[in-house]
């Protein structure tokens, strides 16, 4: 009878591990409509399920600054983040992100392996594209490719890329010739990284500016101070809607995938993971978010339930996949150190 | 009582002092020579790494030329202010305060509406068929300078204005009676009685370019990365001990020069007053 009451009080505790009303969950991830979007797609299920109540803190560019920092103080005030692709190797070094207890999150097994890293979870996966402005485009041709892209002659106009040498020397190889499968063999070698430095090179004078956030490659694009530059797929959306004849060329692509990971010394680390639970396996809250934003994730049995035109729009969608490399996170947390500050000087040059 | 007496009145402004200057420099030198080992190498990269030197030379290259455009703009019209009766001067100096009170951000962005490729500037050129093409304006030095030169001229205008009302008017009116011709008062002594607020005024728009950021990073490309600008760079890059070292000599800089300009100043105030222009 005891062992019934233990039970019974057991499970109810579990099917609601938090009940009080003023337990605040925080969570740090983008801003801007990132964070529009997870306030009314996500956080309500959240507290639906939970009770509790949520905070989103929007931290741009610089979360790792921010964790690092609260974890060197042992004052962590998130109890969940965002981890993006590039930040998620760093974290994991610096020792910034708390395992995830995956017989916490996913007791019957249903994500698949490649969603699974030992400190996140995917979140959500992106591409960093190359855009032209379709107006701006000489009569009757249209950028197909990089080499496109760094062809002056054909596609006359300003350029922007990102100002970081992450991805950028990917898009310089390509467009010397290199093979997508190839990519990361030739940028291994230091011939390989001189040989990138080379073609950016050519294509530097006619960058009048280097973005800094995605915001600003959109608002560059807008403007009309660029004709082509490079942005986050998720951004051209709006950029449509908002009467901008712009067009993603998927073609030599770089894709992302993102992680929500839960920072060391987090206060409510049980509460986090219903957290990540909500926001990487709820196919119906996916299948809305992605409606707003094409940053799919793994979330089980999500591409049922899109139409074709939607999904055709989204990085992960096979024909825009097959187009592009998989950005390695690995090869740039080991040698960015070295490449960046060649790229930083290389910049001021 | 003597006047040692009251030197304890400058305990509070000395503390001040210690805590929120020296010590957050003294912390500046720690964190660019300890990282965490005693090293020079951030100092060494500083100064053996050509494009350093170039940025540190241009950032005191486009202080000295916004400083110097202030002040060339700016002293006519704190002139113009101070002749006005009392009541209209209150209305122009409020003129002058009102963009200074906005924020630099927004003054920045303002710029860009107008020098954009879209923007005031090149659809008034093209209207009046100046251009056929948009001319780029944005991403240049010169946008930066014009920039730079709006926001601060407010500080300039002030200063000098400032000094202007400090100086006695019978002064002149002494120098009219005793024959100075109208030019020659103004020249030979409301000039050089304004000489030391202008110097002052000059050197504190300096001292405001030095550490300039928004603007640049904003208006400019690549081509006018100021000191400001790669300070904020290497802390996104995480590279707080490389900072801390770009820090370190943005203040040493700054401290040089002005010590400089205040010493050319008084040399050559001494030698206007001497001479006479």
């Amino acid at each position: 009878m005891n062992k019934l009451l233990l039970g019974a009080a057991a499970s109810v505790m579990l099917a609601q591990p938090v009940l009080a009303q003023d337990k605040v969950l925080t969570i740090a991830g983008s801003g801007g409509v990132v964070k529009e979007i997870s306030e009314r797609v996500f956080l309500p299920a959240f507290e639906e399920a939970t009770g509790w109540s949520t905070k989103f803190v929007a931290a741009e560019s610089n979360i790792l600054l921010e964790v690092r920092t609260m974890v060197a103080s042992g004052q962590m005030l998130y109890d969940a983040m965002e981890v993006s692709a590039s930040a998620y190797p760093q974290a994991v070094r610096e020792g910034l992100l708390e395992p995830i207890d995956y017989k916490l999150l996913d007791p019957n097994n249903e994500l698949p392996d490649k969603a699974k890293k030992e400190f996140g979870v995917v979140a959500a996966s992106y591409s960093t594209v190359p855009v032209q402005r379709l107006d701006k485009n000489p009569e009757g041709r249209k950028m197909e490719s990089w080499s496109d892209f760094w062809d002056v002659e054909a596609f006359p106009g300003p350029r922007s890329l990102k100002q970081q040498p992450e991805y950028n020397l990917e898009f310089a190889l390509l467009a010397d010739g290199v093979a997508l499968d190839d990519l990361y063999d030739v940028l291994g070698t230091e011939e390989g990284v001189d040989r990138a430095f080379d073609k950016l090179d050519e294509l530097k004078p006619h960058i009048p500016v280097w973005w800094t956030s995605g915001a600003q490659s959109v608002q560059l694009l807008s403007d009309g101070e660029v004709f082509y530059s490079t942005t986050y797929n998720g951004r051209v959306g709006k950029l449509q809607e908002s009467g901008i004849d712009v067009e993603i060329m998927w073609n030599g692509g770089a894709l992302h995938t993102s992680h929500v990971g839960i920072p060391k010394g987090a206060p409510n680390y049980e509460a986090a993971h219903e957290w990540v639970r909500v926001r990487t396996m709820r196919p119906d809250l996916e299948a809305e978010y992605v409606k707003h934003l094409p940053y799919p994730n793994f979330a089980p049995g999500l591409f049922d339930a899109m139409t074709e035109e939607q999904a055709k729009t989204m990085p992960t969608y096979p024909a825009n996949a097959d187009l592009q490399f998989v950005a390695n996170e690995e090869f740039w947390a080991d040698n960015i150190e070295r490449i960046r500050e060649r790229f930083d000087e290389w910049l001021l040059e | 009582m003597s006047a040692r007496s009251y030197l304890w009145l400058f305990l509070p402004a000395l503390a001040l002092l210690l805590l929120f200057i020296l010590a957050p420099a003294a912390d500046l030198l720690r964190a660019s020579m300890f990282d965490p080992d005693f090293t020079t190498e951030h100092f060494a990269r500083l100064v053996t790494r050509g494009v350093y030197i170039d940025v540190m030379l241009r950032t005191i290259r486009v202080s000295l030329i916004v400083a110097v455009c202030c002040t060339i703009i700016g002293y006519p019209i704190a002139y113009f202010i101070n002749l006005q009766p009392r009541s209209r001067q209150t209305i122009l100096l409020f003129l002058i305060l009102i963009p200074m009170w906005m924020s630099i951000l927004i003054r920045t962005f303002a710029w860009i509406v107008v020098l954009g490729r879209d923007g005031l500037l090149n659809e008034a050129l093209a209207a009046v068929g100046l251009i056929d093409e948009p001319v780029r304006m944005l991403f240049t030095s010169g946008a930066v300078l014009a920039a730079m030169v709006q926001i601060l001229l407010p500080i300039q205008i002030l200063t000098c204005y400032a000094a202007m009302t400090e100086i006695d008017f019978d002064l002149i009116r002494a120098a009219r009676v005793l024959g100075a011709k109208p030019r020659q008062a103004l020249m030979r002594v409301f000039l050089p009685l304004s000489l030391d607020g202008t110097i002052t005024g000059l050197v504190i728009v300096f001292m405001l370019s030095m550490g300039f950021f928004i603007t640049p990073a904003l208006l400019g490309g690549r081509q006018d990365t100021m000191i400001a600008n790669l300070i904020e760079f290497q802390v996104q890059r995480l590279n707080w001990s490389f900072a801390a070292a770009l820090g370190l000599v943005l203040l040493l800089l700054t401290i040089v020069m002005i010590v400089l300009l205040r010493g050319l100043g008084r040399m050559a105030a001494r030698r206007i007053l001497k001479a006479g222009l």
